[in-house]
């Protein structure tokens, strides 16, 4: 198959597109592991649980606002309504995570660490449940964000069709990834939370609480989950089973990137979706195992992954 | 109500011929959904000819279907399907006039072949289902091993009748398969478009035995039609979030035809995404099970697109309502269910594959006198005529359903709240699929070019 100038263009952008929504998953789990040293196998079913919210909450603020309205301010509303919406959604998974954290995983950090995989792959299945108990067996959608969005002429500005959601998901992404790095390089909270990863002993003897610096992070890893959550339900739809891919991928992203590490997870994400975009669109039975080979040729090069451990450099 | 029933309706046969078809019993009119037609005085009743020599024990009878995730938007459609018909034998009076049937549903899920064996481990008497190709691929060879008949609601892949159970004898299949809707779907694109329009084709199917079946005999049917260059194969895998790649690709190549055997939710993060990145524009989409997503897909995500698709052995607008009410009268039936905002041909392969086995062992009991055996149910259902709401069905001698096929341009109907199909064309069962004892493959290869 030749393939178009434009035709690339546009897979490289689909490929980043996959791999914003990859690093904002993959972000809260390296995070979590980078501080508490906890992989969470239940990372997918926040994300999960994030997208079964997200259409509820932009269900009521849309029907607050009602459709998108004409004109540039009726367009800023909306988009701002959307935004508004999934930071609510992300903010409602901020109490699970603190939950989570506080309740059951406090109990186990001194233990080996196959008990946090057990309970985390307990909670997996408890938040399985829920989901199920709460919106049924079936899928579930939200019509009126992807179409609305799309509706916004951007990319045919400069002569490319493409869909302006996928726009919307970069630009965010962007904004989450600088976020991300100011709050850990620039805040006091995000500073203490480096120290902690860095040498959590020694950040006790200065004075800083672990119990609450960990349950803060666990808590930050379940908004970025829900955040991806509400970010990528728009184009799909929330079902039972759709946390468990990207749950495998995050994990392939954060070993690429270095087990912990923030820019490590940013360029593996990156690199992930821009390879399997390409595989797709060149060797389609390679999509699957493009990632996983991927891994495999850096740990070979770079054992420890591309960025090494998060802490002293984010 | 006074009922008339055309001829061309019930596939060219005649009032008699359809009685005997629909076999005598109050079971098989409730289940072809024409008491009115049978209640002249013709049909004897049933409790009397069956008397005493018929156990008065529920019949235990099992269903594997997708109950749940994304295949849900279908299998839930086959469960409906199969309780209404269930319902409506219970309503009249049971099998042989005196057998209840009890149906126990489990999700196909991802131990269907577990699930299976514990309906064998209870007893149950008779299963229908599965949906899935691979599903039933692993279920047929126990079915022959367990000598308990299977009506299967899908599992249409072509090779299960021809390489993985080549001689059959308690696996039957109720559903048109994979080679009946792929040709009904090729003949509708060179209908529509042109066969001298249509010089390259792409392709988007699931990633799996079903989807990659699909696609070659599309290739092998289109290629015997037209002179089409294949320019694009896609294979997302099922429940897939981000089918942008492949979308990209069709824009790229703006080939003639789009052929897609995606199906339950897939077919809306399909239809929705494409739409999105303007591909109506490029290319015209043919698909054989879009429309299993009648009641899922929103009408923002179909306005402005060009797609035909097929409804493989049940529309409820066909045959005519005018003229053969049970089908209207399925409809409004199924939308009380809960669960089923259109019944679509998953809905009839449901309940067909429950009134197959139904009025087989009706047909035996009037034979017999008695209550049949697995055996003799398995010889009456090879060459098995019987009607339920969306017409005439067979089953013939190779263990394989057949009925009428249908295809139309997909359109939003507002009123509807759904998904409908628009000036729908019909085939028929000798125009999409190969005698009994050809392979697809060689009755494909046997068309002149």
């Amino acid at each position: 198959m030749a393939v178009t100038p434009t035709a690339a263009l546009v897979q490289t952008l689909n490929g980043i597109q996959f791999g914003f929504i990859l690093f904002m998953i993959a972000s809260g789990l390296t995070v979590i592991l980078g501080i508490l040293d906890v992989l969470n196998l239940a990372h997918g079913e926040l994300f999960s649980l994030g997208a079964y919210t997200a259409i509820g909450v932009f269900g009521f603020i849309i029907g607050i606002i009602g459709p998108p309205g004409g004109g540039v301010v009726g367009t800023a509303v909306f988009i701002l309504a959307v935004l508004a919406a999934v930071l609510v959604t992300a903010a409602i998974l901020l109490p699970v995570g603190t939950l989570f954290e506080a309740v059951f995983l406090r109990q186990i950090y001194d233990r080996d660490q196959v008990y946090q995989l057990v309970l985390t792959f307990a909670l997996l299945l408890i938040l399985l449940d829920v989901k199920k108990f709460i919106w049924g067996d079936s899928s579930i959608r939200t019509d009126a964000v992807y179409s609305a969005i799309n509706a916004i002429p951007t990319s045919e500005l400069v002569g490319l069709n493409y869909p302006t959601y996928n726009v919307f998901v970069i630009l965010v992404g962007s904004a989450v990834v600088v976020g991300l790095f100011w709050f850990f390089e620039r805040t006091k909270t995000g500073r203490i939370i480096r120290a902690t990863a860095i040498d959590r002993e020694m950040a006790t003897a200065i004075g800083v609480s672990t119990d609450r610096v960990f349950t803060l992070v666990f808590a930050l890893g379940a908004f970025l989950a829900g955040f991806a959550g509400a970010m990528a339900v728009p184009p799909t739809a929330a079902t039972l089973e759709m946390g468990t891919n990207p749950l495998v991928l995050s994990f392939v992203v954060i070993v690429i990137g270095g087990l912990g590490s923030l820019r490590g997870a940013f360029v593996g994400a990156l690199l992930v979706g821009v390879i399997r975009s390409w595989m797709i669109t060149l060797y389609p039975p390679g999509e699957i195992a493009a990632p996983f080979a991927i891994m495999a040729l850096i740990l070979l090069v770079k054992p420890e992954g591309l960025f090494g451990t998060w802490g002293e450099t984010a | 109500m006074e009922q008339t029933t055309t001829d061309h309706d019930t596939g060219g046969i005649g009032r008699r011929q359809l009685l005997s078809a629909v076999g005598s019993s109050a079971v098989a009119a409730a289940l072809a959904g024409c008491s009115t037609l049978l209640s002249d005085g013709e049909t004897a009743d049933q409790s009397e000819q069956s008397g005493g020599e018929i156990s008065d024990e529920p019949i235990q009878a099992g269903l594997l279907t997708f109950t749940r995730g994304a295949p849900g938007v279908l299998g839930i459609q086959a469960q409906r399907g199969a309780e209404l018909a269930v319902q409506r034998i219970n309503e009249a009076g049971g099998i042989g006039g005196q057998r209840e049937i009890e149906l126990d549903v489990v999700n196909e899920g991802s131990n269907p072949l577990d699930s299976y064996n514990q309906f064998i481990e209870e007893g149950k008497e008779v299963t229908f289902g599965p949906i899935s190709s691979g599903t039933h691929s692993q279920i047929a060879p126990e079915v022959e091993k367990n000598e308990v008949i299977n009506v299967s609601t899908d599992g249409t892949v072509t090779t299960l009748y021809e390489e993985t159970v080549p001689d059959p004898t308690y696996s039957f299949r109720f559903q048109n398969y994979d080679i009946m809707e792929v040709v009904t779907m090729a003949r509708e694109a060179v209908e529509r478009i042109g066969a001298d329009n249509i010089s390259t084709v792409a392709g988007v199917n699931p990633g799996y035995s079903f989807g990659e079946d699909e696609m070659r005999v599309f290739t092998q049917a289109i290629q015997r039609l037209t002179d089409a260059e294949i320019v694009y194969e896609g294979f997302p895998e099922l429940g897939a979030s981000d089918m942008a790649n492949h979308i990209t690709s069709i824009n790229n190549e703006e080939p003639d035809v789009t052929f897609s055997s995606l199906w339950g939710g897939d077919v809306t993060t399909f239809v929705r995404q494409a739409n999105a990145n303007d591909m109506f524009e490029n290319t015209t989409v043919f698909g054989t099970t879009l429309y299993s997503a009648a009641g899922d897909v929103p009408g923002d995500a179909l306005a402005g697109t060009d797609i035909y698709s097929g409804s493989r052995n049940y529309y409820w607008g066909l045959p005519a309502p005018g003229n053969w009410q049970p089908g209207r009268e399925l409809f409004d039936a199924a939308t009380q269910q809960e669960g089923v905002t259109v019944p679509t041909a998953h809905y009839m392969s449901g309940y067909g594959a429950v009134t197959a086995w139904a009025t087989a062992v009706e047909k035996a009991i009037d034979l017999l006198g008695t209550y049949p055996t697995q055996e003799q149910i398995a010889q009456v259902l090879e060459g098995h005529g019987f009607f339920t709401p969306a017409g005439y069905h067979n089953i013939a001698e190779d263990h394989q359903g057949a009925s009428n096929s249908f295809a139309g341009q997909m359109v939003y109907d507002d009123d509807l709240g759904a998904a409908r199909l628009e000036d729908v064309n019909t085939y028929a069962a000798t125009e999409t699929a190969p005698p009994p004892g050809v392979t697809g493959s060689d009755w494909l290869d046997s068309w002149s070019a």
